[in-house]
């Protein structure tokens, strides 16, 4: 995997979920941390599928935590963000600055 | 503590999560859903809690099967393609084996020609109906055994292939011998689908058996 590689969209917001939540995340604290900051309502699915995709390139790594008895016995499976993933974010909130400085976006591209 | 709630989630829905979620997966996303639907129906009661069950188990397993094709792209090639190539041997396979049964070993010698022609003339058709039942349920199971932890993703996209071959060749009025009849290639489907839920269900049960390393 590249250094110059950049968070897709819903990855850069998963990974600052995470980094958000610290220890506390897993599926359902990150599901709802997304819906109650961005308004946007995710499916565990897509959650879990981008969650997937950044432990793949090592952004992010995940361990299981102990089954409890309101998920019928089921473990919870917690993520925390690598030092390669912050760096990511850095990388791709870097750009993004760096695309938006000097636009006066409220302003001039409103209606 | 959170107090015990009996309402319990869609069992279609819970199945069908379950049989499309990877191995590794098992644990993680059915007691994510089943977390959030027990807060769920404990605040806004259980028929919003059952809905909003639904809708996150159907956008679920929507992006599972994206997820599994991303990730085992050339395994379900393989296996899709290994179902493709079985295939006329399983339909072929029956109707061979009854007439070679048939020949070893005459049904009622002391019958007269006429009966035994009609004798024939009822197991040949059995044997090929059989063929046509049993054949793709045999084939999805083979196409789910090496698809491993992505039996469902596999057999429907052994069907939908096969779906997709068929109206490729009707639209170029090339329809070929068998499967025109609508019916039919539903029932195929159909069948490939079952074989994949017949994998998936043993292969759950042994991965729910106690392992001997476990207290």
């Amino acid at each position: 995997m590249s250094n110059r590689d950049f968070l897709g969209e819903f990855e850069h917001i998963v990974v600052l979920a995470l980094l958000r939540l610290a220890d506390q995340a897993y599926g359902v604290t990150v599901r709802q941390e997304i819906e109650v900051r961005t308004g946007r309502e995710v499916s565990v699915g897509a959650i879990y599928a981008t969650l997937d995709r950044l432990e793949t390139k090592g952004y992010v790594k995940s361990h299981l935590g102990d089954p409890t008895p309101e998920r019928g016995g089921r473990s919870k499976r917690f993520f925390h963000v690598t030092a390669k993933g912050v760096a990511a974010v850095n990388r791709t909130q870097r750009a993004l600055r760096s695309m938006t400085e000097g636009l006066d976006l409220v302003r001039s591209y409103s209606q | 503590m959170t107090k015990p709630f009996f309402v319990q989630p869609p069992r279609l829905a819970v199945w069908l999560v379950n049989l499309f979620t990877p191995y590794e997966q098992a644990e993680s996303i059915p007691g994510d859903l089943l977390e959030e639907f027990s807060e769920l129906a404990l605040k806004s009661g259980g028929a919003f809690a059952r809905r909003w069950y639904w809708r996150q188990s159907v956008k679920t397993i929507g992006h599972l099967i994206g997820c599994g094709f991303r990730s085992a792209p050339w395994r379900i090639a393989g296996a899709v393609l290994l179902g493709r190539l079985l295939l006329p041997f399983g339909f072929i396979l029956p109707e061979k084996i009854i007439v070679a049964v048939l020949r070893i070993f005459p049904v009622y010698p002391n019958y007269d020609h006429k009966n035994v022609v009609a004798l024939w003339m009822f197991w040949v058709p059995l044997a090929i109906n059989i063929g046509w039942v049993i054949a793709p349920i045999i084939i999805g199971c083979i196409v789910a055994v090496v698809a491993k932890g992505r039996e469902m993703i596999a057999t429907m996209t052994l069907g939908l292939t096969f779906l997709a071959l068929r109206l490729v060749a009707i639209i170029v009025n090339r329809p070929g011998r068998i499967l025109t009849r609508p019916d039919k290639l539903l029932g195929l489907i159909t069948a490939f689908a079952i074989g994949g839920v017949i994998v998936r269900e043993i292969r759950s049960a042994l991965s729910r058996r106690p392992s001997p390393t476990h207290c």
